[in-house]
């Protein structure tokens, strides 16, 4: 798995590339931890090169929106393939979390 | 049809469950949303061993066969860990709020939601999950 953050069109951007499993999600959630602390940012997680996504990937999603929200900010998911958003629907996510 | 892994109770081992998976969807020509699900139930489920079964830092053995017969996928899992029934974890609450969303029990969830049966049994000292999908 790859993630890059990056700033622009004032949105913090977080590419991400590959598995988000039990493996790599501690990676993902260290690099984002970093972003998501501070206050009323615009929080996107880009996931059109996510190939799979587990549970341990699906709580880093409910955590940067946790976090991202309680300090004012909002956190967008972007680009999800089919079978990605079929995960996030069959967990409810689809109805909490905002999808574009 | 029948298909075997061994992986240590490691979550490195993940790696390998994967291609496992990926080996079982050409065999067995499955689509790409049933190997998606497949491989995320066997993680969800292997995880759990891995987390509860075995003390942390003691090497230990989990086997996963995965058998065709007729129109249904079955997956046995088994470990030698303390008893550990994961049909018994209740599920997430899906209809909750994000703020009142817990971050646990998704796991067990996603394999009830994915397959058709779920099943545990204490054999021999050892716990065997088995775990079936119906493929058409």
């Amino acid at each position: 798995m790859e993630v890059k953050i990056l700033e622009q069109n004032g949105e913090h951007l977080v590419a991400i590339e590959g598995r988000v499993d039990t493996v790599t999600a501690p990676d993902l959630e260290m690099k984002v931890s970093q972003v998501w602390a501070m206050p009323g940012i615009t929080l996107v997680f880009d996931c059109e090169k996510v190939e799979y996504i587990s549970s341990s990937g699906l709580r880093i999603l409910l955590s940067a929106h946790k976090q991202v929200v309680a300090k004012g900010g909002k956190f967008i998911l972007r680009n999800l393939n089919k079978e990605v958003r079929q995960v996030i629907d069959m967990t409810g996510f689809s109805r909490i979390l905002t999808i574009e | 049809m029948e298909k075997k892994l061994v992986i240590k109770n490691e979550i490195s081992e993940i790696a390998k469950l994967s291609l496992f998976v990926e080996e079982l969807s050409e065999e067995l020509d499955l689509s790409p949303d049933l190997t998606f699900n497949l491989n995320l139930v066997l993680e969800e489920a292997v995880v759990n061993v891995i987390n509860y079964a075995y003390p942390k830092n003691e090497s230990q053995e989990i086997s996963l066969s995965a058998q065709k017969i007729d129109d249904n996928l079955y997956f046995v899992l088994t470990d030698s860990g303390k008893e550990f029934d994961p049909t018994q974890v209740p599920d997430a609450d899906i209809s909750l709020s994000a703020e009142d969303r817990q971050i646990g029990g998704l796991g067990i969830f996603l394999i009830r939601q994915i397959m058709n049966k779920v099943e545990y049994q204490r054999i021999d000292g050892k716990n065997v999950l088995t775990l079936k999908k119906q493929l058409s």
